[in-house]
């Protein structure tokens, strides 16, 4: 047998067979631990479990084998394979040597075979090249032109390429072509909205409280505001940091309080009769398991009643872990509020951010630039000159602008005058959303015993984090803004992995780490476990810039390889990458894609969840009639028509045409979504109104925008699939076309009735039957796979 | 959150291998469906390891009453309350148990409350079943069911009570009771999906459901329950758009095929001849549902045994006989959750009015599936999250009065599928309060994963206990999402052996 990995190849065994008894949770002080290497080797008396200086006396080699006393017993549940029984006595003979578990050690750079010095795409190439060497196999051919710029555009906005885009795109034969087109995509601001929904996801956003009554909550601006960051690239570091603590930096900005509501993005109720210390410490379990999901790719619930079987994370530091959110200031009951305290009045859509941030550099810019001038003027009144040194940028602006002030005849003074007036003009419109904010005095946590509210145990506990992943900076403070220094270490061995796995994710269809929810022991093992540690480390040393990552993966020949499947590689789960992404488009990319061919999307961003079409009753057939969530009132006009983003999101029963294409319920976090294919989504397909109206639209864009059927097969699937069709489906659809005119000019009502579905109201300059039929051409290969797939 | 469900995964991986082996690559769809099978294309097979043992039950109907229905004036027969009437229920009994924030501080205290509805025993197999006037109907059919009188809970609030008996966990993310039966058991059928839930109507639909309820949490979301509605399309979508033929759709499906099969073609992916069996199911279940719902074809005898109400759509009645019609075309699981048990004022409107709605259609299913030959082999559930306290919310008065939540006793009954017909399992103490022993001495069930008190049925129980009648042993069923083997029942469960026959 040839030489084992311990933490690749042993460690998962032990962990799944092995550590329900001999693991880290093991209370008996004389039960044999295998999760250490000194408990494993120690003396037991004349003997060892494993015996690093004599391998061959390990016991546990004898027990393996043994068919008196098997271990594991013969009763137990889960029994070892041979295979995995292979496993464990060629380490053993090899000496039983530990190594922590990979993802517990900081991601390092081990440089590629055949190209030690590359960078950027080149690298990444190099590492999923050597593999597949390694498999005497090499890169597949690249996707043709109109593939990549179709996919790309898919990776990263959501939406096809422009026909613009596209046109320039295939007519440059420059050698920057492929690049522009990157470029422009990540400049588009529908690279935000498409890049801040897998953040929505993991943190489990939502607009309604989630519990019970399910009532509506006002957190939306806190939706802009990812999207705004993602369209700024805000540094992920920064992004997380404010999230997490925004609130506890000093003098924070709106941004930075407005980021606070990804802690109070937790389900919450108001439930009569229920317990508010009940719902303190669920809130907060939810809240310290969410962030083991979302940046830990850990799960820590075990954690909450007693210490990890598998994981080396204790109850203990589970609870200080807990303790970093237990001081915040909310009421653990919802009250059934909208305006659910604390909260922050913060801009009502992007429009209103992007004017906001404007506003907020101009302030700080007057400041910066007026501070010498202002310390000058003030020199002689001390009163006013500490006003400015402790005041805030609030303050110093108030002064500034103050026209009965000492600096009433600075030069600043009317630019300061008007910046006030545009925050107060700005201010008005603001709207309310959920922020964090500590209780003045932190809150005590305690070890709850099996997690249950009333039964804390022991002394209180210190914040404090997970001793397996580092320890708390020296420097760093008890509270979140410590977590956060922690969390984006440069030591901590996860959360740039996990980002980056993620972001893998979205780009290859797979991650690297197949279970991106779970880096633990039981967690898989990467396919490149190389290439995820250089992709950690370059994400850290790139200052955590995420266009430049996923710019950088766009650009290697790794993506842009053809998803065709290959005769000569056997890999039906692509973990070589040796074939290019494919996989069903998430269920707002269909629905996006809808909008946007057809021509109907707004492209208004931010602002309320909107409520297009749904069938009646489906929230009345599950509300309290105390909910205010129980009517579902269809929006009108425009806001029919906005990005899926921006759909308003009931937890307790969201949009049902994203919940049958897998959509989350957001009630807990999900960092993978599955991809479901059922006859009920068919339906949803080929029958709902919206599906309908778009297809309708597309058909009069295609009778307005091209003569012959010809022309407007191709402008069709130009739009859909960014080529003209084949030989194939130009015959379905002229078929299709053919059945579909005769049957509608002899029966012209069935036309105006299908041509009546939706608000959009039909151009009646075009002939009912053929825009009637053009329309169903329009809704079926909006359901074909070359448009709901990315390939 | 939702993650590849690995069954399908090793399916697919199959597929996919199969092709390669093959050298398939490029062959039409037809040809390639025919050299797979149908098998390996089929929706939702079920896992390969199950049943783990003869199944005694081949589906479920669960009767779902949300919001609690009162023990102890539908099937807990307290006589000795009388007596009591508004003295304060003793401190001994609550022992330490908690009160909901509803009742905690009210200046009555915690007023005893008897029943005001009579009660009347019923011969059944054993030493007979006591049943309240409030069930005259379910009373007739005391033969067949299994009266449990000693289910609990810990959860004392709706939400996470309905949750924790649906999911097994008290907070949202985990798959439901159904999902675990169609993750498990897969379909019997083409033309209907595996898992149905349905909503009755009810006067006092007073408490919040929840998509959770009949959700896959972690699991992938085909195995969630299809809601069957009585508004609108019974099953979203159903319907073509106005103006659009079978004939026209049929024309749709074919151009789709031909497209989508291009593509597999191209990039020689099988799933797209999955998908390509989904739109055909699609297209059958057009047809299927419809006459699942066409009642035309009962008979007035069917009526009479329902009754009047099971005429009109979204009725609980008319949900029950739906169901016989589900499991008569092979549905495996079924749901109907009717709202408005939660009594905390107006106990004797609501609960008449609740109990209207059920009574009859309850006695009509058991019924009927018996007369059908069907009751052995469909397990029939009836019951809520958690009954209701002996002591008075809000005004007591004899003739009526309100109830608060009470996890730690409730009634609930099963019939066919395997179960005793004609026993009760349980016993209450002399306030309805605690469950206890025969000599009415209360028990403090507190099961763990080794010990299990007789006498009793956790939910965790309850939900084992369904599991194995349908071939499954609750603690082999596992999913494995963020490292952990999950179960049904977490790390608890025991099946009530003593009520199945």
């Amino acid at each position: 047998m040839q030489s084992v990995d311990f933490s690749r190849d042993v460690l998962p065994i032990l962990s799944n067979k092995c550590f329900v008894c001999h693991g880290p949770s093991s209370e008996d002080p004389d039960q044999l631990r295998l999760d250490t290497e000194a408990l494993a080797t120690s003396d037991r008396g004349g003997y060892r479990a494993i015996d690093q200086a004599k391998p061959n006396k390990s016991a546990v080699l004898e027990r393996l084998h043994s068919a008196d006393e098997p271990m594991p017993p013969a009763d137990a549940e889960k029994q070892l394979t041979d295979s995995e029984r292979a496993i464990l006595s060629a380490w053993v003979k090899q000496g039983g040597k530990y190594t922590k578990h990979w993802a517990f050690v900081a991601p390092v750079i081990t440089p590629t075979k055949s190209a030690p010095d590359a960078t950027g795409s080149a690298a990444l190439d190099a590492y999923i090249k050597d593999a597949l060497k390694a498999a005497k196999a090499s890169l597949h051919k690249p996707a043709d032109k109109t593939t990549i710029a179709r996919r790309v555009s898919l990776v990263l906005t959501g939406l096809p390429p422009e026909l613009d885009v596209l046109n320039a795109y295939l007519a440059d034969d420059s050698d920057s072509a492929y690049e522009t087109l990157v470029d422009t995509l990540l400049a588009s601001p529908r690279y935000g909205e498409h890049q801040a929904r897998f953040w929505l996801d993991a943190v489990r956003y939502g607009d309604t409280h989630g519990l019970h009554l399910d009532n509506r909550r006002g957190i939306y601006p806190y939706r802009d505001w990812v999207i705004g960051a993602m369209n700024d690239n805000l540094p992920l570091d920064t992004f997380i940091r404010w999230q997490l603590a925004g609130d506890l930096l000093p003098n924070p900005t709106l941004e930075q309080r407005v980021a606070t509501g990804f802690v109070r993005m937790n389900p919450s109720t108001a439930e009569g009769g229920a317990i508010p210390a009940e719902f303190q410490a669920k809130n907060n379990f939810d809240r310290t398991e969410t962030l083991g999901t979302v940046l830990l790719g850990m799960t820590l619930t075990c954690a909450r009643c007693h210490t990890h079987k598998y994981d080396p994370i204790t109850q203990t530091e589970y609870y200080q872990l807990f303790a970093f959110f237990n001081s915040t200031a909310e009421n653990s009951m919802d009250g059934n509020s909208y305006t659910y305290a604390p909260i922050l009045h913060a801009p009502k859509d992007q429009a209103g951010w992007i004017q906001w941030k404007q506003i907020e550099r101009d302030r700080l810019a007057l400041i910066n630039a007026s501070d010498k001038d202002v310390r000058k003027s003030l020199a002689e009144n001390e009163g006013a000159l500490t006003a400015w040194n402790n005041g805030g940028l609030d303050e110093k602006l108030a002064l500034l602008a103050d026209p009965h002030g000492g600096l009433k005849e600075s030069t600043h003074h009317q630019k300061a005058v008007f910046i006030k007036a545009a925050i107060d003009t700005a201010s008005k419109e603001f709207t309310t959303t959920l922020v964090t904010k500590d209780l003045d005095k932190p809150r005590e946590t305690k070890i709850l015993r099996r997690g249950e509210y009333n039964l804390p145990i022991g002394d209180a506990l210190e914040p404090g984090v997970l001793s397996v992943m580092g320890t708390l900076p020296e420097d760093a403070p008890k509270n979140r803004l410590g977590l956060s220094d922690w969390l984006l270490s440069d030591e901590h061995p996860l959360v740039s992995r996990v980002l980056v796995n993620r972001i893998w994710q979205r780009v290859f269809g797979h991650a690297i780490v197949r279970t991106p929810e779970d880096f633990g022991l039981q967690g898989q093992h990467p396919t490149h476990p190389e290439l995820l540690d250089w992709l950690a480390v370059e994400l850290r040393q790139t200052d955590w810039n995420l266009k430049a990552m996923l710019k950088m993966m766009v650009m290697s020949d790794t993506f842009r390889q053809s998803s065709s499947r290959r005769r000569d590689l056997d890999d039906p789960e692509n973990t070589l990458f040796g074939r290019g992404p494919s996989y069903r488009l998430d269920a707002e990319a269909l629905r996006d894609i809808g909008l946007w061919s057809s021509g109907l999307m707004d492209p208004h961003m931010g602002g309320e969840g909107v409520k297009p079409y749904q069938p009646a009753g489906m929230w009345k057939a599950l509300a309290h009639p105390g909910s205010n969530t129980k009517q579902y009132v269809q929006d009108k006009g425009a806001l029919l028509y906005r990005r899926s983003i921006y759909i308003y999101w009931k937890r307790t029963s969201p949009h049902p045409m994203m919940t049958l294409f897998d959509a989350p319920d957001r009630e807990s976090s999900c960092v993978r979504r599955a991809r479901t294919n059922t006859a009920l989504q068919s339906l949803g397909l080929l029958n709902e109104i919206q599906r309908i109206e778009m297809a309708h639209g597309v058909a009069e864009r295609l009778l307005k925008q091209a003569d012959s059927t010809e022309e407007r097969l191709d402008l069709l699937f130009k739009l859909l699939t960014s080529r003209s069709p084949t030989k194939r489906e130009a015959e379905a659809c002229n078929t299709l076309l053919s059945i579909m005119l005769e049957r509608f000019e002899a029966a012209p009502n069935d036309a105006l009735e299908l041509l009546a579905i939706g608000e959009n109201t039909r151009d009646e300059s075009l002939d009912a039957e053929t825009l009637a039929a053009w329309t169903q051409i329009a809704v079926t290969v909006l359901a074909s796979d070359p448009a709901i797939l990315v390939y | 959150m939702n993650s590849v469900d690995p069954r399908r995964e090793h399916e697919l991986m199959l597929t996919r291998r199969q092709l390669f082996g093959r050298g398939a690559l490029g062959l039409g769809t037809a040809a390639m469906a025919g050299l797979l099978g149908d098998d390996l294309l089929a929706e939702n097979k079920g896992l390969p390891d199950l049943p783990h043992h003869t199944p005694k039950a081949k589906r479920v109907i669960y009767l779902f009453m949300s919001g609690g229905p009162s023990h102890l004036d539908l099937w807990d027969y307290k006589p000795g309350l009388v007596d009591k009437y508004g003295e304060q229920l003793p401190e001994h009994v609550r022992d330490g148990q908690r009160v909901t924030g509803m009742t905690a501080n009210q200046k009555s205290g915690l007023p005893i409350c008897p029943s005001k509805y009579k009660f009347t025993k019923q011969d059944n197999n054993a030493d007979g079943v006591w049943v309240s006037e409030l069930l005259p109907h379910t009373a007739s059919v005391a033969k067949e069911l299994c009266v449990v009188h000693s289910t609990f809970t810990e959860a004392i609030n709706h939400d996470p009570a309905i949750t924790y008996i649906q999911t097994g966990s008290q907070t949202p993310g985990r798959p439901s009771l159904g999902a675990w039966l169609s993750y498990g058991l897969g379909t019997d059928n083409e033309n209907l999906p595996h898992y149905v839930v349905m909503h009755a109507h009810s006067n006092h639909a007073e408490q919040s459901l929840f998509n959770r309820l009949w959700g896959t949490g972690f699991m992938p979301a085909d195995h969630q329950g299809m809601l069957l509605r009585s508004q609108g399309d019974p099953v979203l979508f159903l319907s073509n758009p106005k103006g659009v033929s079978r004939k026209d759709r049929r024309a749709q499906l074919d151009a789709l095929a031909a497209i989508n099969q291009g593509q597999a073609d191209s990039f020689g992916d099988p799933e797209v001849l999955a998908r390509i069996k989904q739109h055909e199911m699609a297209y059958r279940m057009q047809m299927s549902v419809p006459e699942l719902m066409d009642m035309s074809t009962e008979t007035e005898e069917t009526f009479k045994l329902y009754g009047d109400a099971a005429k009109t759509p979204g009725s609980f009645a008319a949900c029950c006989l739906t169901a016989r019609r589900l499991a008569e075309r092979g549905v495996r699981n079924i749901q109907i959750f009717h709202r408005g048990w939660d009594a905390h004022g107006n106990l004797v409107g609501e609960h008449g009015s609740q109990c209207k709605d059920v009574d009859q259609a309850c006695a009509a299913l058991i019924k009927d599936l018996k007369q059908r030959g069907m009751l052995d082999e469909t397990l029939v559930i009836w019951g809520g999250e958690f009954g209701r306290t002996v002591y008075c919310q809000g005004g007591l008065g004899k003739e009526n009065y309100g109830r608060d939540h009470h996890p730690r006793c409730f009634s609930t009954w099963m019939a066919g599928g395997g179960i005793k017909p004609g026993i009760t399992y349980g016993k209450t103490d002399e306030y309805g309060y605690n469950i206890a022993d025969e000599h009415g001495q209360p028990l403090e069930p507190q099961p763990t994963h080794e010990s299990w008190t007789p006498g009793t049925m956790h939910i965790h129980d309850l939900n084992a206990t369904i599991l194995h009648q349908m071939g499954i042993n609750h603690e082999r069923l596992t999913y494995r999402y963020q490292g952990r083997d999950f179960r049904l029942t977490d790390v608890h469960g025991h099946v009530i052996h003593d009520i199945i026959s």
